[in-house]
This record gives C-alpha cells, structure tokens and sequence, in this order.
C-alpha cells in the first residue's frame, strides 16, 4: 500500500485504496474486486487490476494506476495530437506541443500526460519551464508511455 | 495422410469446395473503454478504413490503413481489440453474462478474455488459464492495456482445472486446435491427420474435465479454429454420448454443423452447432452446451 500511496503524492494526489481488496504478490499490487477475492487463490498468475510494482526499491507503476491517479487531483500536462504521437513513441516534451498545464510545474516533480480526449498515456518528470518563450525547449521528460506495451512484446 | 490434396479431398467430401482464402484484419471495439468516445470516427480521421461487420455487433473489417491497427494510441489505450471476425463470436453466444462466474479455460493471447470482459462490464469473475509461460505473458498484457479488472489469472493446464474447486456458471472453451490454411499459409504442409487426432483427443480431455466444474444449468460454448471434424462435430457427439450434454441452438453466422462424416451418421442435434468455412473470415466452428436435463 505504501508504495502506491507514496508515488500517487508525487503528482500531488491522494488516493484512498481499500486494503481489503489490494493484494501484494511478489512485489506487485493487485486491486480484486469482491467476487474475485473469493475465487483467488495465492498461487494466481496475475489477479483483477494491476497496480504497479516495485523493483529494486522503486515502485513501477502501472497504466491502471496512473489512470486511477488521473480522476483525482494532480499534475497534468495536456497535449496536442503530434506531441501525443511522439510521447507515444518514447520522445520528451517540447512547450509546443503542450496545450494545458495543471498543478505543478516544479522542476523535479511528476505530471500525467494526458492527451486531448482526457485519456492517460504515461507520464513524465517536469523538466523545464511552461513558457511560451521556451517553446523549443523540453519541459517533461518522458518516463513511462503507452508505446511500452508495443517495446514489450517486441 | 496428409498434404494438401488430401486435406481438399476431405473437405469436398465434407460439401465444401476449397478455395485459397485471406481472412480479413478486424477489430472489436471494447464497451466498456470506449463508450462515448466515437472510435469509429476517431480512427477514420487517422485514416483507417472502416467497415462494419454484419453478423458482429462491436466488430469492424479494417481495410485501407495509413497506420498500422496495432500501434495506435486508440488500441495502446485498450478502446479496441484486434480480433479476427469469426473468433468474436463465441465469447458473444453466451446467455447473460453479467453476474455469473466465467472460466475462460485457453485463454492466451487474451482477446476473448477481454471480450468476456466486455461482456460483463468488467464486472464479476472470470478464471482464466493458460500453460504456456510466454503465452501467458501476452494475455497478461492484453488484460493490462484494456484495463481488465474482472479476471485473475493461472498458469493452469485447463485439463487440470478442476483441482481448483471452483463451479462456473459459464465456461469458454476456445480449445488448442490445429488451425486451418486461411490463417496459417503454411497449413497444408505442417498438419497431418495425425495431428488432428492428437489435438482432438486433448480437447476431449479438456471437454470432460470442464463438465466436471459446470455449474448446475451452466453453459459450456465450445469452439476451434480447425475445419477438421474430428476436432469439431466428432469431438461434440462424444460429448453428447459421454458426458451427457446437449447442444443448444445458437443464433450466428456460419453453416450447420456435420451430421453425416465420411459416411457416420452423428447425434442429429449436432445441426444446431455452426460451422464456418473460410471466406471473409478464418475457419471456425462453435458449438453452445449444457447439461441434459436431470444429469448432475
């Protein structure tokens, strides 16, 4: 639990988990709704929503989870159609393409990337400032983005 | 017995003339991720050419593409599946999903798992297995991108699944099976009748082994990607004889089921099941069951 509450705070969010229904198996995290925490047993594969995982004391979240994090309040970053292809395909954040910026915009913290329907597709470290002078500049590293379910089974 | 006039000689017999087939690139548009968001629309403005599927209700052809159906951030983002057409049908031919438990019992790569899914608006439980390590590793995925939140996951042999004392209300049976040349163009000179044979004896292990977990009034849907009858109506009516089920009537595309093979005459009811030979869409067969009535 505290891994997962502990990164959704670096977006300046707070998430309430049931600990009830969040299951920890080999350093990763598991939210089972009740009739799943009936039929599973410790020996599953994989089990309801995947939250993330920690690895050598870093807590990897998932797609599940960062989507969870994006109907809260926190750090966001909204893009325009071609910035949002190239997050996808693993590239930084250049102002250019950012239409919108929500809370932070401290160096060193996290944001979702969002794209312009409100959906979720990783997020960054911002690493530069928002304006408009800056435009050619990166302002959120990529970290994590969609594209990795591509990388992974490739 | 084997090559491919062999297998051509048998389908003529079986009343269906060979023709070289491509089954066409589809996609099932998942409900539960993408209600509201206009899919279709969104992914004709990136230039991908569209055309609803007849017999399917979430199901879409893709035909002229500027972009590849599997990288975009519509698919990454899980609203849509890529499915072949015929294999979206048995996950559809269930009776209400919703509140039942599911056994999805050859569940990699995943796309059915998700259809299940889909189907019971990611509510629920659904028991999926699969016992192929690498394999499991694509169904896991597929689960995480589509934001499934309904399913947990073994690496099970689905002929052992009984060992995990569980009834299921509805059981998917998308068994292993020896495919057919419409999606595997090296068909003809990689199967031989002996495989067929093999694969059907398993799928019978499989067929007993889920009776064995079938909740009472429970529905077992059946189905395989072979043409060849030992792996479909012949496995059917020993499941008919054996394990005292019974074929339902089902409502979907494709041809009647087989009753006469190479001269046997097979359980009349087996009518009732579908059989598709290959066009549009690969070869299928699928078939709905229950428990004959007062059998435990």
């Amino acid at each position: 639990m505290k891994p997962l509450t502990a990164f959704a705070s670096k977006f300046g969010a707070q998430i309430a988990l049931n600990p009830e229904f969040i299951v920890e198996k080999a350093q990763r995290y598991y939210l089972l709704n009740p009739q799943l925490r009936k039929v599973a047993r410790a020996d599953f594969y994989y089990a309801g929503l995947y939250l993330g995982k920690v690895k050598n004391g870093v807590f990897f979240p998932s797609f599940n989870f960062l989507n969870m994090l994006a109907v809260v309040a926190a750090n966001k970053v909204v893009l325009d159609l071609k910035a949002a292809w190239l997050f996808i395909c693993g590239r930084d954040l250049f102002r250019r393409g950012i239409l919108k910026v929500q809370g932070s915009q401290r160096k060193g913290d996290f944001a979702l990337v969002m794209n312009e329907f409100g959906e979720c597709l990783g997020f960054g470290m911002i690493v530069g400032g928002f304006e408009a002078a800056g435009n050619n500049e990166v302002a959120v590293q990529n970290v994590l983005d969609v594209g990795d379910f591509l990388r992974r089974e490739g | 017995m084997s090559g491919k006039e062999f297998f051509i000689n048998r389908y003529r017999q079986l009343g269906w003339q060979f023709k070289p087939v491509q089954a066409r690139q589809a996609i099932r548009i998942n409900q539960s991720n993408a209600k509201g968001k206009n899919l279709p629309e969104r992914l004709r403005g990136l230039g991908v050419e569209l055309e609803k599927i007849p017999f399917l209700e979430f199901g879409y052809w893709v035909g002229k593409s500027k972009v590849s159906a599997g990288a975009t951030a519509e698919y990454l983002l899980g609203l849509y599946s890529i499915q072949e057409a015929a294999a979206q049908i048995p996950a559809a031919l269930f009776s209400n999903l919703k509140n039942k438990p599911a056994l999805d019992a050859c569940a990699a790569p995943g796309g059915k798992t998700v259809q299940l899914a889909d189907l019971m608006d990611n509510r629920g439980s659904i028991v999926a297995l699969d016992v192929d390590r690498r394999r499991l590793a694509a169904l896991t995925n597929h689960l995480e991108r589509c934001h499934i939140r309904c399913a947990v996951v073994y690496p099970l042999d689905a002929r052992r699944v009984s060992g995990l004392n569980l009834k299921f209300e509805r059981i998917l049976l998308d068994v292993p099976c020896s495919g057919n040349f419409a999606s595997d163009s090296e068909w003809f000179s990689r199967r031989t009748l002996k495989d067929v044979e093999r694969n059907a004896k398993v799928q019978r292990e499989i067929l007993a082994e889920a009776v064995k977990c079938l909740a009472d009034n429970g529905e077992i849907v059946y189905s395989t990607c072979s043409l060849e009858p030992e792996e479909d109506e012949q496995n059917i009516d020993w499941a008919i004889k054996n394990l005292s089920l019974q074929v339902q009537h089902v409502d979907c595309r494709g041809d009647a089921g087989l009753t006469d093979v190479f001269g046997h005459q097979l359980d009349e009811s087996i009518a009732m099941c579908k059989r598709i030979w290959p066009a549009e869409t690969q070869g299928f067969f699928v078939c709905k069951l229950k428990r004959k009535a007062g059998q435990p």
